[in-house]
């Protein structure tokens, strides 16, 4: 049966530099507290150690890819926030729909290695890879029947993976729909974005005049989506509207003048007739690096004219395919206090772009915001959410 | 309700390019069984494989435009430009239209060659181009910058199944009305990586593939692009229109084709799932092409591609390596359809299943 409009978010779970969980990274993000620091589970042969925003002490678990086992950390928290037991999950219709981009990517350099010196490298690299499909690890771990997918949008896929999420329930083909965003730290990443010269060496800036690119993270952020038949308990937060636009501009570079998210915003509104007044306040993308933050700057000045907005990559680092998925568990849980924090790094305007993020912790009084993120290929994506009924 | 068709098909494949060579190939003719030169420590193997071409895509494009493009987003974009040259829909507007992808592997050339450069060069020197490139959605990236497709925009990765899951996101895009068509694509490259992998796990096995023998290991790899343009019906020509998509876990409880369906069966010569296909298809009319196209993640696009020629022709065509060791009906070419509906089958052992359902 068809659900129209809003989508309930009945639990939420997330882990990330800040931590593991996601009242104690609530309140690190509070507090203005932030920990970028040079990577600790490997090295690298740069001269300069960019910082990343690196999950200490987070147990390797045996055959499986350090993202999955972060997926399943966030799950257990958003499952026990929602009061659903893992037990009874099979009685019931569940989907899975995870953003990654190194969940499912058969990249092992260590495997590389060996084969290009002319050994039989061990296969177990890439076997771990088959196995550690995020989507498919979370339906494996519960036993899941409903649809699995594993989107790879690149920076975006959490993002588009909650849209996603709330489609199915909308649609009919599930009860619970568990879903968000997973990615880990590692040296492919790392060299990658460092080559491409968007990596700051200090810690990142989001929009401001100094930033000189972005910090890498890691970790999860999991939402609980429910059908009113099922939903027993009050929503955290309601999915009110996704939408999703490409540029056709530039494989790593937004577009300058921002259409396509200007699109993927209009879309988002539109879904459930939100008017762009009732906005509170957007979570960006905001990474750090000149062009993203330039052209987000600017759309948020011409669409959402005096909108609050802040970036939360200075206390997380960019999380890649889990940061629109832990920036959505932000979201709705920002729309609960009433309150945003202060956005990380940002202190003077840049006078290309006009205005500026929330440079202090800020109480509003709205019940809707956005959050958006943008990607590699051209791809913009943002989330209407909605606070829900939980004092 | 709508109804969403297939207005066009775009096929790159071992067959060659286009719906004439898949047809052709559907009608009789076999795919060419190439090599792909695997290096091990005892020596170069050439791994019997059926690989797919992609010169054709320039008469599409400049050269110079695709002076960088590696092999995995080639096949994506000659894909694309052939099904919507074979759609037909000149007043199709680029921000109503969806690009969705499904790749089970990726860019695992380019993601050889990433390591390679970070490997042999050092750290400092990792190739900023095979980076951007080695991106699950590169190929979906570059398909929507050369052609201005500023719809939304999705690539998802599901292994086996990656087909149908992603055409469930095309599915609801269009039932949501979020867009006026979608251009679907299954996309997956044979790499050196993907080769030597194969290699080590089933050795070097000649062919032909009888993938209907489900006791026996006869897969061969392949590689290729299968688009679908997929649209909601407008009155012009398609192919048939798409009833059903299903993709979930636990086969056993989950999965029951509508019987009397014709099955088409994304077996593909792997014993270890023989078993599974024998059980989900007893009983039932079954076709199976796997061996015009191989053994890989996007074989289920070709399956529904063959599916959907067979619904507008109105008669089967024969299976290659057609014999049959469980009870079903293999359909025999030009039989008449005994049903108005197909349901295209792909298993992927306790990963669950995709099933979609096309119809006349």
């Amino acid at each position: 049966m068809r659900q129209p409009g809003p989508v309930a978010i009945t639990g939420l779970g997330c882990i990330c530099a800040p931590g593991r969980d996601l009242d104690s990274t609530l309140a690190a993000l509070f507090r203005g507290t932030r920990a970028p620091g040079p990577p600790q589970r490997f090295s690298t042969t740069h001269g300069t150690r960019y910082p990343v925003f690196e999950v200490e002490d987070f147990p390797e678990v045996p055959g499986l890819l350090r993202t999955s086992a972060l997926a399943l950390h966030a799950v257990r928290e958003a499952l026990a926030d929602a009061d659903l037991d893992p037990a009874a999950l099979g009685a019931l219709r569940v989907g899975v729909c995870m953003g990654t981009t190194v969940g499912s990517t058969l990249s092992d350099e260590g495997f590389c290695r060996d084969f290009r010196a002319g050994c039989n490298p061990d296969l177990a690299p890439l076997d771990r890879v088959l196995a550690s499909n995020p989507a498919a690890v979370i339906a494996r771990e519960y036993n899941l029947s409903g649809p699995c997918q594993t989107v790879v949008n690149a920076c975006s896929s959490g993002t588009d993976a909650v849209g996603l999420g709330a489609s199915w329930i909308r649609a009919g083909l599930c009860d619970v729909v568990i879903t968000g965003g997973a990615d880990e730290l590692g040296r492919i990443t790392y060299n990658g974005f460092a080559a491409l010269r968007i990596t700051d060496e200090a810690p990142c800036r989001p929009f401001d005049r100094s930033r000189q690119g972005l910090n890498l993270g890691e970790g999860a952020g999991i939402l609980i989506l429910q059908s009113e038949a099922t939903r027993r308990r009050r929503a955290r937060a309601w999915v009110l509207g996704y939408g999703s636009a490409c540029d056709a501009y530039h494989q790593t570079a937004p577009r300058p003048d921002g259409a396509g998210l200007k699109r993927a915003l209009a879309e988002a509104l539109a879904m459930n007739a939100t008017p762009a007044e009732a906005v509170a306040f957007v979570n960006a993308h905001g990474t750090g690096t000149p062009d993203n933050d330039r052209v987000e700057t600017r759309v948020l000045g011409e669409c959402l004219p005096g909108v609050p907005f802040h970036s939360t990559k200075g206390y997380t680092g960019h999380t890649l395919g889990a940061a629109g998925a832990i920036e959505a568990a932000f979201t709705a849980a920002f729309l609960e206090r009433r309150e945003l924090p202060a956005s990380a790094g940002f202190q003077d305007p840049d006078p290309d772009s006009g205005g500026g993020p929330v440079r202090v912790n800020t109480a509003f009084a709205g019940t809707v915001a956005l959050s958006q993120s943008l990607a590699f290929g051209g791809n913009n994506a943002v989330l209407v959410l909605g606070r829900g009924e939980r004092p | 309700m709508t109804r969403i068709e297939i207005q066009g098909l775009g096929l790159v494949g071992p067959f060659g390019n286009g719906v004439d060579a898949f047809a052709a190939a559907l009608a009789g003719a076999e795919s060419p069984l190439g090599q792909f030169p695997v290096p091990t420590p005892e020596g170069p193997v050439a791994l019997p494989a059926l690989r797919s071409a992609t010169r054709e895509l320039e008469t599409f494009a400049p050269p110079r435009t695709l002076r960088r493009m590696d092999h995995f987003s080639r096949l994506g974009l000659l894909g694309a430009h052939l099904a919507l040259a074979d759609g037909n829909r000149p007043d199709l507007d680029p921000a109503r239209l969806g690009l969705v992808i499904a790749s089970g592997h990726g860019a695992t050339g380019t993601t050889f060659s990433l390591l390679d450069s970070m490997i042999q060069d050092g750290d400092p020197f990792t190739s900023p181009i095979h980076f951007a490139n080695s991106l699950h959605n590169a190929s979906a990236a570059n398909i929507s910058l050369l052609l201005g497709v500023t719809g939304p925009c999705l690539t998802v990765s599901q292994f086996q199944l990656s087909v149908g899951s992603a055409l469930l996101a095309a599915q609801l895009w269009l039932e949501e009305g979020r867009v006026d068509q979608v251009l679907f694509g299954a996309v997956d490259e044979l790499s050196e990586l993907i080769a030597y992998a194969w290699h080590r796990r089933r050795g070097s096995f000649p062919g032909p593939m009888r993938p209907l023998l489900t006791a026996a290991e006869t897969a061969l790899p392949g590689e290729g692009a299968a688009f679908l343009l997929l649209g909601r019906e407008d009155g012009r020509s398609a192919y048939c229109t798409l009833e059903a998509t299903a993709t979930g876990g636990r086969l056993a409880e989950g999965l029951r084709p509508p019987p009397g369906d014709h099955l088409v069966l994304a077996a593909d010569g792997r014993r270890a799932l023989g078993a599974a296909y024998a059980t989900a298809a007893a009983g039932a009319t079954v076709s199976c092409f796997t061996p015009l196209y191989g053994s890989s993640p996007a074989s289920p696009g070709f399956d529904l591609a063959a599916a959907a020629l067979m619904l507008k022709a109105g008669r089967s065509f024969g299976s290659p390596g057609g014999e049959c060791d469980f009870p079903a009906q293999v359909a025999q070419p030009g039989d008449p359809l005994k049903s108005n509906q197909i349901t295209c089958l792909c298993l992927a052992g306790t990963e669950g299943f995709a099933s979609t359902t096309l119809a006349r």
